[in-house]
């Protein structure tokens, strides 16, 4: 703990809209009619619907199987952890912007000469456990529920949906959804659970308590 | 220790990253002064002008850090902290005839830095071959009488075990009953990836309906249950399996190399069933087998330099590299997959990342050779052509995969081994206060690669 100027809010406080505000989308592509969209829970999209017995594509009507969902959940966490771990390192510096995946022996150091910035991991850790967090929360039943995901379009948007939901829809489609989501976030919280970043947070807050 | 290995992932710190590197110089610079018996003024910092020729150790890295696709005209040495405040030094070749150089590896190199801008090599000292293992009288009587004279026989398949547009397990079906009623070895040495988190159809999520099951898998580690455990489940139980994961494994939460054991009740395999590390050495009877999964063949970007180096096979000399550098995968960075995407930003190619040896640089540490020696059989599977050869008195085996990706058969690696005898000559004893032997797995070995 650095004392009380290290103190930061706790991050769960942050609405999700701002703390996930770089977090990639969930493509889905649909195993019948191979169109590609972006899944952002039970809201609003031209692409997908939620159904009362799951999933749904829009051009096909094809209902997706949970292992169609999961299998591409779970590849896709899997790249985002495979990306982080190809260990892109980029400088500060923005007159110098050096990008590489060489590591000096003294790590932070810039290997372009007499550059003085320091180098920092492209994709951090606290950025890949956001990811991780942001899955997470598009297959969480309460923020569905509570309308409390990250918006997938904005107003202006090419493909800002034509329709609306309304929140009894979705509280009552969440419900009928519940099992698919629990499977959806099981997968989620299987690399949850390996993320140091998560346990590290929470050693950060003891050191803080016991200072006290 | 396997405990070792239980370490969180997805949290890489880059001064701990940097640690391990320096680190690695040292080690190998400690070994050359020993091996060649140099004093410590022998060595000097190769980044800085100087009169005389020098000894200096480091790592081969690109002259420009931004720069991927090398030559061995744009190399350039690091030195560590204490040899030469980490400073990189370009590398001239031209007064070297014979060598063969790749990114990430440790060198011992002579040379002199005539104009303060490069060092020019005369030679390179090749680094020492780390020692074989070796076990007592005792020892040897003990694994000969638990074989009853027969040759102790391993089978060493390698994943994907589906082709890339099924999920059909019938070669593996297959394999199992030859397994048990033909090849019937003592040991099975199974590779990931169990199922491929890189298989295209669990990219397009076009998965299957599996029409003899009556509930359908819900995720992939529900298809490993349902699929495939129940065939797994039907090696018969006096042959002892060790499943090695991949990186690539959907059934591994710990998606780094070196990579976590795989859980082997959650896996609901039965008890002669034995979930290692990747990488992971250990001992069947005498023999210590060393296994990495992880394509150092393939990730190996080889610069030889000379017609003597260039027209060995490429397999002999990363085979080398590996006993040399002593860790599995000497490589740094390692290697990635990415693949093109159609569409552009500004002219720029886009690529999309796949997959990559996804090193935990901080714990690079536990993928050297454990002991500083060298197992007797290193098994390191690779995309590249299955192969099985003898290299500085290790046996080298890439058994290759198991289905095609087209699903033709693949291949699998059969060992055989005959029991270690302290009276027929093939042991050489060492003689000390009590007498050890090398095994000579080399020279009492059949391996054959043959079509599962
Ligand atoms: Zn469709
Ligand atoms: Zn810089």
């Amino acid at each position: 703990g650095s004392g009380i100027n290290g103190l930061q809010p706790l991050e769960s406080t942050i609405p999700d809209t701002e703390r996930f505000k770089d977090a990639a989308n969930l493509k889905l592509n649909c195993p019948n009619c191979s169109a590609t969209f972006d899944f952002g829970g039970i809201v609003a999209s031209n692409y997908y619907s939620m159904s009362y017995n799951g999933l749904q594509c829009k051009k096909c009507e094809h209902l997706f199987a949970p292992l169609q969902i999961n299998s591409q959940l779970e590849r896709s966490i899997r790249s985002h952890i495979s990306l982080y771990y190809a260990g892109w390192l980029q400088c500060d510096d923005p007159t110098c912007g050096n990008v590489t995946r060489q590591i000096s022996v003294f790590g932070k150091r810039c290997l372009n000469d007499g550059c003085t910035g320091v180098m920092r991991y492209r994709y951090s850790d606290k950025k890949l456990y956001n990811q991780l967090l942001y899955f997470d929360s598009l297959f969480n039943c309460e923020k569905n529920k509570n309308c409390e995901l990250k918006p997938l379009y904005h107003t202006g948007d090419r493909d800002f949906p034509q329709e609306k939901l309304n929140e009894s829809s979705i509280k009552a489609l969440t419900e009928q959804n519940r099992n698919l989501f629990e499977s959806n976030r099981s997968v989620v919280q299987k690399y949850l659970s390996d993320c140091a970043r998560r346990y590290v947070d929470m050693g950060s807050i003891f050191d803080f308590m016991q200072q006290r | 220790d396997p405990e070792k290995y239980k370490f969180r992932t997805m949290r890489q710190n880059l001064s701990d990253a940097a640690d391990v590197l320096d680190m690695q110089i040292e080690i190998i610079a400690e070994i050359v002064q020993n091996h060649y018996k140099l004093s410590a003024s022998e060595f000097g910092d190769p980044t800085i002008q100087a009169q005389s020729e020098i000894h200096a150790v480091g790592r081969i890295v690109p002259e420009s850090p931004s720069d991927e696709s090398v030559n061995t005209e744009s190399l350039a040495l690091e030195t560590s902290r204490m040899a030469g405040i980490g400073r990189r030094v370009r590398l001239n070749l031209t007064d070297v005839n014979e060598v063969s150089l790749f990114l990430g590896q440790i060198v011992a190199v002579k040379g002199k830095n005539a104009d303060g801008d490069s060092f020019k090599a005369t030679e390179f000292l090749p680094l020492p071959y780390p020692e074989s293992p070796v076990s007592t009288a005792d020892e040897i009587q003990t694994h000969q009488k638990a074989l009853n004279g027969d040759p102790l026989k391993v089978t060493v398949i390698t994943g994907p075990f589906t082709s890339n547009d099924s999920f059909d397990f019938s070669h593996l079906t297959n394999f199992v009953e030859r397994l048990n009623t033909e090849i019937k070895p003592h040991a099975l040495i199974m590779f990931g990836p169990l199922i491929d988190v890189t298989h295209p159809m669990i990219a397009a999520g076009t998965l299957p309906h599996f029409p003899h099951l009556k509930s359908q898998p819900q995720t992939l580690d529900d298809l490993f249950l349902k699929v495939m455990a129940p065939i797994l489940k039907n090696i018969r139980s006096n042959i002892q399996v060790i499943l090695i994961p991949s990186t690539r494994d959907a059934l591994s939460k710990h998606a780094a190399y070196p990579q976590d054991s795989l859980d082997r009740k959650a896996l609901q395999l039965p008890k002669n069933f034995k979930c290692f590390a990747n990488p992971a050495t250990f001992q069947l009877n005498e023999v210590f087998f060393g296994c990495s999964n992880v394509d150092t063949f393939k990730d190996i970007k080889e610069m030889p330099k000379g017609g003597n180096t260039s027209m060995r096979d490429r397999f002999d000399r990363v085979s080398e590299h590996i006993l040399q550098q002593r860790r599995y995968y000497p490589v740094f960075p390692g290697g990635i997959t990415k693949k093109l995407l159609p569409n552009t930003e500004g002219g720029n190619k886009v690529y999309e990342h796949i997959s990559g040896a996804d090193l935990d640089v901080p714990y690079l540490g536990l993928t050297e050779f454990v002991g500083n020696f060298t197992p007797d059989i290193i098994l390191i599977p690779s995309e590249m052509n299955h192969f099985a050869k003898v290299e500085q008195n290790v046996i080298m085996i890439n058994p290759g995969r198991f289905v095609k990706p087209w699903g033709h058969q693949g291949t699998y690696a059969d060992i055989s081994i005959s029991a270690p005898d302290l009276d027929n000559g093939k042991l050489t004893k060492i003689e000390g206060p009590e007498p050890v032997y090398l095994h000579n797995v080399w020279k009492r070995a059949r391996v054959d690669i043959a079509n599962i």
